[in-house]
């Protein structure tokens, strides 16, 4: 019994990783830096860190991002982001990037300085909002539960982040590594009750 | 827009008959599309899911008018794009407002709504109000999102909204106003608007206590059809904010009648087959109205009337009646009433308004003319605007006379043409005030006891309303089948009943009916109190108005002495006679049911010619009488 649930989970594994290196993950994905120089040709490296720069937080995280900084004047009602969205806010800030990625791509830097008022929900507001505890009882979103149970949109720590809609892996294969398929605006429509 | 209602009835009902959790199941189909199984009988029912949940889904902006994704279920739609939201809202690189808006705001300067009547302060439209008037005000491309190129915007069925209800143009001012503050300085001002404490919170205000266009309309909810928040069956969005007096009792109100014809405007059908459901939208329009200021349906002011009222809807046909000989004819004059107007300096006019307030107007169930019950104002004339009889406005005539004193007391509308009497006023407030040597119990009880033909209940000291003499001649408190109150008649000035004047006219009940209605013919042709009536009427054939003055005989012109029993002569009829103190009319009380008169009439010439009655079954001594 026990070595057919270490068959399982090994299968599973070996299929995830073939998923993550063909063409709807990472290695078509804008996430792939292995032909950046800085990157050593890794395309994990980026992120993850290497042997030599071993992982300071989990997943496996590069030891030399601050994961206390804080982001903007208020990010996400006063309430710091989660590594859910500390993570990705590392590069697509526009302010550490460990290279000049926000840069060549404007659209997806998201820098307080760029868009006053970045991250604070509330008036004035031009993004989303991250590490917002998603509301418990409100009839403008649908029950957390049913959210998760879809097994789409994750809720880290029962707030929302960058990654309850964006898939850094770009597993889905959706535009702009959605964690699902946008037609008919079903990921928006998979929290908001509109 | 009343085929779009019933349409979305009609969903309504259908979705009343599936009992499911619409919150769980109407985002079903993606759900379950993660379930990796694909045998026959599941993919069908996915597919009955993904039907009924989307038929179910009326409270969701998914299949509405406002999903404009190339699923959309109107003829405005994407031709490509299937994302929903996308057309007003982005999760990255917003415009600085929210809810994370995906489209710039228009530019237009627009005409908005103005009233003599309103208190609130409105301003351009703001906030929430501008980001629905990006496509409602059609001057920019539908397809114009932040979060695509400007150079390459979502291709559209229709580039901007269509003409018609929906697009309300850069013109606001036939739409109901927004972007004022709502706030207690505004229902301080205006009574007639609710506290905004006490306004449900199903209605939020702005940012700053102002009314938006998402005061009203939730852009994502159309669950009761034109996106509103509340219904408007029985007008209960428009009463959350309106506290109209005498609505809630009110015939508009409450009225069960159905509605058979059409909207006096456009021809359209009422939304709701009850004037009661319609409530406001009977006579009002909220967005698009012809006659702007108010947001009536008709531009004549008279046409929202008479829609239902000119034999349609209502018991009684009123068209019918205005145009008689003599009537308040209100089809004569346009645009010329305003509820603001000041009585003593408006234009000569008359509306239905001037009478009736439409929005407490409410059934007279005696419905009698007359005596001792028409004192104060009845359904009809409930909360109308008037002068009293001390000169002074008020917004809420108590009594009927109140109404009447806009036009015919002190103002320039008055009609000018009075008799030619010894006392000529053509005010009639100053006519019937209670101090006056003789006046017709219209504003207060009668003093003189000398009238003994009264009509019973009548009797001295009962009072009567301006509408016991000028009155519909056909009205049904008279005996006909017309509607009451002084609309039109057959008889000049709009009398309820014949009223001869003409010299020599041949004594009739027919021709004093106006005055037998209430005095006795044979009380006054018995000579039950003045001793000649028989001899001055009847014999020589003299009408009443030659001595009488029907209104009354003002303090400031006559006297007790020479004015009493409503005395003040015709002088077509009656010229001076030479008398000792020289060449006069005149006529002196010289007690109860005496007096003498110096005149010359039907070439008769009297010298203080005395009479005494002694009351009922008294004769007259014929004497003195120099032919």
């Amino acid at each position: 019994m026990k070595s057919i649930s270490v068959m399982v989970v090994s299968l599973v594994l070996g299929l995830t990783i073939l998923a993550a290196l063909g063409d709807d993950g990472i290695q078509g994905s804008k996430h792939n830096f292995s032909k950046q120089e800085w990157s050593g040709g890794d395309a994990c490296a980026a992120c993850h860190g290497t042997e030599t720069e071993p992982p300071k937080a989990a997943p496996l995280w590069d030891a030399n991002a601050d994961l206390n900084r804080t982001f903007g004047v208020s990010l996400a009602r006063t309430k710091q982001a989660g590594l859910g969205s500390t993570m990705c806010l590392r590069c697509h800030d526009g302010t550490i990037a460990r290279d000049t990625v926000a840069a060549a791509n404007q659209k997806s830097r998201f820098s307080n300085q760029d868009h006053p008022g970045l991250f604070g929900a509330g008036h004035g507001t031009s993004e989303h909002p991250v590490g917002v505890e998603y509301p418990r009882v409100d009839e403008d979103f649908r029950p957390a539960a049913i959210v998760i149970s879809e097994g789409a949109v994750t809720l880290p720590g029962g707030k929302v982040e960058c990654i309850s809609c964006h898939d850094p892996h770009a597993m889905s294969g959706q535009p702009y590594m959605l964690v699902k398929s946008n037609a008919k605006s079903a990921l928006c429509l998979t929290c908001h009750q509109k | 827009m009343t085929n779009r209602n019933s349409e979305s009835r009609i969903r309504n009902d259908e979705s009343r008959t599936i009992p499911m959790d619409r919150g769980i199941f109407r985002h079903s189909p993606f759900a379950i599309r993660h379930s990796g199984f694909a045998i026959l009988h599941s993919s069908l029912a996915l597919v009955v899911l993904i039907a009924t949940g989307y038929v179910l889904a009326d409270d969701s902006v998914v299949n509405s008018k406002h999903d404009l994704s190339a699923q959309g279920p109107g003829p405005v739609r994407a031709v490509h794009e299937n994302e929903i939201c996308i057309f007003c809202h982005t999760p990255h690189n917003a415009a600085p407002q929210v809810p994370l808006w995906n489209r710039a705001n228009p530019r237009t300067h627009y005409r908005i709504y103005e009233s003599s009547t309103t208190d609130a302060r409105i301003d351009q439209p703001s906030g929430p109000s501008k980001m629905c008037l990006s496509c409602h005000d059609g001057s920019m491309a539908l397809g114009n999102v932040l979060s695509r190129p400007a150079t390459h915007p979502i291709v559209m069925t229709a580039r901007t909204i269509p003409p018609g209800t929906t697009d309300l143009t850069n013109d606001l001012s036939d739409d109901h106003p927004i972007g004022f503050r709502y706030d207690r300085s505004l229902s301080n001002a205006d009574r007639q608007i609710r506290a905004p404490e006490v306004v449900t919170m199903e209605l939020p205000l702005g940012a700053h206590g102002e009314m938006h266009c998402t005061t009203c309309h939730d852009p994502h909810n159309n669950e009761l059809g034109e996106f509103l928040r509340q219904s408007d069956q029985r007008g209960a969005i428009c009463i959350s904010c309106h506290d109209l007096n005498g609505w809630p009792s009110g015939s508009h109100a409450n009225s069960g009648k159905h509605i058979t014809g059409r909207t006096v405007d456009v021809g359209e059908r009422l939304k709701y087959d009850t004037v009661k459901d319609n409530a406001c939208l009977n006579c009002h329009k909220i967005h698009g109205a012809q006659a702007r200021e108010r947001l009536l349906r008709a531009q004549r002011e008279e046409d929202n009337c008479l829609n239902c009222h000119g034999g349609a809807v209502a018991n009684f046909n009123i068209a019918s009646v205005i145009g008689k000989r003599s009537a308040h004819d209100v089809r004569f004059r346009r645009g010329i009433h305003d509820p603001a107007e000041n009585p003593f300096t408006m234009r000569r006019h008359v509306e239905c308004f001037d009478c009736h307030n439409p929005h407490a107007v409410a059934a007279d169930p005696i419905g009698r003319v007359g005596g001792t019950f028409g004192q104060t104002v009845k359904g009809p004339n409930l909360h109308v605007s008037g002068v009293t009889l001390s000169g002074g406005q008020t917004d809420n005539a108590a009594f009927l006379y109140e109404i009447c004193f806009k036009c015919h007391g002190d103002g320039i509308t008055r009609s000018r043409l009075g008799d030619a009497r010894q006392v000529t006023q053509t005010n009639t407030r100053l006519e019937f005030q209670p101090s006056n040597p003789s006046f017709h119990p219209v504003a207060a009880p009668r003093r003189n006891n000398d009238v003994v033909s009264l009509m019973p209940p009548l009797r001295v000291g009962s009072m009567i309303t301006c509408t016991d003499c000028h009155n519909n001649d056909d009205a049904r408190a008279l005996g006909g089948t017309g509607p009451n109150g002084p609309h039109g008649s057959l008889f000049e000035p709009l009398l309820a009943r014949n009223y001869e004047t003409d010299d020599f006219t041949v004594e009739s009940a027919n021709a004093y009916a106006l005055c037998y209605g209430c005095h006795i013919r044979d009380s006054i042709l018995g000579d039950e109190s003045f001793p000649l009536h028989r001899r001055h009427i009847v014999d020589l054939r003299a009408p009443c108005g030659v001595c009488h003055d029907a209104h009354g005989v003002s303090r400031g012109q006559g006297n007790s002495v020479n004015h009493s029993s409503l005395i003040n002569f015709d002088l077509s009829v009656v010229s001076p006679a030479d008398s000792p103190s020289g060449r006069r009319i005149e006529y002196v009380d010289t007690g109860r049911l005496a007096g003498n008169c110096t005149l010359t009439c039907h070439g008769l010439t009297h010298i203080g010619f005395p009479y005494t009655g002694r009351g009922a079954g008294a004769k007259s001594v014929l004497s003195g009488v120099r032919r």
